[in-house]
């Protein structure tokens, strides 16, 4: 492979990536072939010493998403950082696909029983005193108020565990791909 | 499969051998990769990558200098985390280094 082959195919690579990050990137290289130009190497035996551009661009990809899903906890970044590391191949989707599925719909069934909670609760809330219940008006608000508070309280605990979720799938992805997968590429 | 054992060891150590280089001297990247390519047989795409994710741990940081062929040159040097995460490291490597080898030593 040429140097210019080379440094496309990394720069195809690498697209989606802001572009600063891309240039820096493909400085980088640009410079350990003219080092190794200076050294009296040729390009294929740089380009065959650096390896597959396109699997170096699926790992400076991936590990760009990571450190977005880091910095800021949000569905896109926790999407991106998903995607990264299936391009990668870091998550065996076979394998991770069902179990995820499965802790997601836990997941959305646990918010809509929370959403239920706190709609039963403002309903207490606003019709209860009006409806003359057991225990007087007051009783019903309180109640109502009650159910309302704990639906919150169980909706920051849901956000707690699904963030807590995202981070263990980007912890084994981060484990496979720096630890398992490079050894299992080179045997 | 000891090929195995071997990449893994060498992944694992790679970060405290750039450390270990950068403590001594700041370096450019083609400097580090040959280095580590000579003596522990590392494949040279690693260090970008590698590179990348020490700076932006905050590790080490970069610096330009110009060369006289050529644009400038990229230098990185060790940030006080980076000190401070290579004494650390070297303290850790060398606890585990000298428990496996008296282990190993002893079996032989």
């Amino acid at each position: 492979m040429t140097r210019a082959e080379f440094i496309s195919r990394l720069r195809r690579g690498l697209a989606g990536l802001p572009v600063t990050t891309i240039a820096d990137i493909v400085a980088d290289h640009e410079a350990h072939f003219a080092d190794a130009e200076a050294a009296g190497r040729s390009e294929a035996e740089v380009a065959a010493a650096l390896g597959d551009p396109d699997r170096l661009a699926r790992e400076l990809r991936a590990e760009a998403g990571l450190r977005q899903w880091e910095e800021k906890k949000s569905p896109s970044n926790a999407a991106g950082a998903i995607v990264a590391l299936l391009g990668l191949g870091a998550l065996d989707v076979m394998f991770l696909l069902p179990l995820l599925m499965g802790v997601l719909g836990a997941l959305f069934g646990v918010l809509v029983a929370v959403v239920a909670l706190f709609i039963g609760g403002g309903f207490v809330f606003a019709v209860g005193p009006l409806a003359s219940p057991p225990g007087g008006p007051i009783t019903a608000f309180l109640i109502g108020l009650g159910l309302m508070a704990a639906a919150t309280f169980l909706g920051a605990l849901l956000t707690a565990a699904t963030v807590g979720l995202f981070n263990l799938v980007v912890w084994y992805g981060r484990l496979h791909f720096r630890l398992l997968k490079p050894a299992i590429d080179q045997v | 499969m000891p090929e195995t054992i071997e990449i893994q060891l060498k992944k694992g150590v790679l970060a405290l051998c750039v450390l270990a280089l950068l403590s001594r001297a700041d370096s450019y990247a083609y400097e580090i990769a040959s280095r580590l390519t000579k003596d522990i047989d590392m494949g040279e795409g690693t260090i970008y990558p590698l590179m990348r994710r020490m700076q932006s741990d905050g590790l080490v940081e970069t610096y330009l200098v110009e060369s006289q062929s050529g644009p400038p040159r990229k230098y990185y040097r060790l940030t006080n985390a980076g000190r401070r995460s290579f004494e650390q490291q070297k303290a850790e490597w060398a606890a585990f280094s000298n428990a496996v080898n008296d282990i190993v030593g002893a079996a032989a």
